[in-house]
């Protein structure tokens, strides 16, 4: 039986806005993993930390397969979420069937900012090539094994100089794709994190670093 | 470049230690808050519990293209009433992804409700429909389903963000009702650009939930159910 103070809807709304409810386990977990090499091939470096940082972005696009793209059954217009957070159109203002994917990458950065839900981009993020302060990105690796998913990606240091590594994200892409064969493209910063301790990757060196995103069942 | 071989031998997967301990703090939770109201509108019992359960279907369509593109694999979404279909989106014009709204053309993808049962089962990833689903009706054992809510937006406070949605039924069966579990019910289409390909999944259980403790809703009362979603509690 509910305290008789407990009577107004703002009461109510106060328990909805969750604190943490400490006996229980978590819904979700998320690491982020890097190994490093050297030039021969030797791992030199292990490191992992738990990921803390997911944006509202990350929640508007896992909030796709929760309430879907219509507002209802006869309501042809984007949900508020994807409009307001993501900046998707409410409907496509032309006779075209359209679809919608998205698609992940990992960046990874050489600078350090405070965590917002709103942020962006990363501070510093380290470019893709062979010029000084560059990393090659090798190909995205996704994978899952129940309900945790592995995100991850290998890069390769082909300058002549060590490269640190401070911080990383999860970005995300969306795609709508128009019956006139165009597609708009909206991206986003899904998780931004620092790392506890620098990833440096030698010169001529490679790493790998992984995301895993664990969905308790 | 050579990895050496000796690497093969070191477990450097997932350490031990990088499991849960109970130290960490998760980046994101979802929380189930269940506010029951007897007949004359007066809260008689809350019930709040962490929500674990997304479902195998909810992964699958959470999977971004790469895992599509690169394993060249699809990923069976299963019905509420067990039909199972094949989705792997792509970008071409052909490729049958989730439908979007359009002046046009109305093959809405579209959360259907929030579900209530009076069954459990043991595994909440492998569900795709309740154990025991309550109709919605005013008849026995039943209850009259109001429509879900969804925010307009996503709440920022601090480092957190949250959404909530949430759903009320109204008891009209003469009897209590007992509610042991809850999920969410989404309407699944997919369509590829070029509208030549559409497929209705129909009702896929994206998310699913045994509640700590049943709920029981009188006669003439009513159960708001509130699914709350947030990153960095």
């Amino acid at each position: 039986m509910v305290t008789p103070d407990l009577a107004s809807e703002e009461d109510i709304a106060k328990l909805i806005i969750p604190d943490d409810l400490p006996d229980e386990q978590p819904t979700f977990k998320a690491y982020i993993e890097a190994k490093v090499y050297d030039k021969e091939g030797h791992l030199i470096q292990y490191h992992r930390q738990p990921m803390r940082s997911l944006t509202q972005y990350f929640l508007a696009l896992m909030a796709i397969p929760i309430i879907g793209t219509y507002q209802g059954a006869l309501i042809n217009q984007a949900p508020g979420i994807l409009t307001s957070v993501l900046g998707l159109p409410s409907s496509i203002n032309a006779a075209y069937d359209a679809n919608i994917s998205w698609d992940w990458a990992i960046q990874l950065g050489s600078g350090t900012q405070a965590f917002s839900p709103t942020l962006t981009g990363l501070a510093a993020p380290i470019l893709n090539g062979t010029g000084a302060g560059q990393l090659s990105y090798g190909s995205l690796s996704v994978s899952h094994a129940g309900s945790t998913i592995y995100v991850s990606i290998q890069v390769t240091n082909t300058t002549s100089s060590t490269i640190s590594v401070t911080e990383i994200g999860l970005r995300g892409t969306i795609y709508i794709q128009y019956s006139n064969g165009s597609v708009s493209t909206y991206s986003f910063l899904l998780s931004y994190d620092t790392f506890s301790t620098a990833i440096s990757v030698p010169a001529l060196g490679m790493a790998i670093f992984q995301i895993t995103l664990s969905f308790t069942g | 470049m050579m990895v050496g071989k000796g690497i093969e031998d070191i477990n450097i997967n997932m350490p031990r230690d990088a499991y849960d301990i109970g130290k960490d703090t998760p980046t994101f939770r979802a929380y189930l808050t269940i506010v029951v109201k007897d007949s004359e509108g007066k809260v008689v019992k809350v019930h709040r519990q962490r929500s674990h359960s997304p479902t195998a279907n909810f992964i699958g369509l959470m999977l971004p293209l790469t895992y599509f593109n690169v394993t060249g694999n699809s990923y069976t979404i299963e019905t509420t009433g067990g039909s199972t279909y094949n989705y792997k989106p792509a970008i071409n014009v052909s490729a049958q992804c989730i439908s979007y709204p359009n002046s046009a053309y109305n093959y809405p993808s579209y959360i259907v409700m929030i579900q209530v049962g009076s069954g459990q089962q043991s595994n909440p990833y492998t569900a795709y429909s309740l154990a025991a689903p309550i109709a919605n009706g005013s008849g026995q054992g039943q209850l009259v389903y109001g429509q879900p809510s969804v925010p307009p937006n996503i709440t920022v406070s601090g480092s957190s963000a949250y959404f909530i949605i949430s759903q009320t039924f109204n008891n009209s069966s003469g009897s209590t009702i007992t509610i042991t579990e809850v999920g969410i019910v989404v309407n699944i289409q997919t369509i590829s650009s070029d509208g030549n390909n559409l497929t209705n999944f129909g009702n896929v259980l994206v998310w699913y939930d045994v509640l700590s403790s049943p709920i029981s809703v009188p006669n003439g009362g009513s159960v708001t159910i509130y699914y709350t979603f947030m990153v960095n509690p």
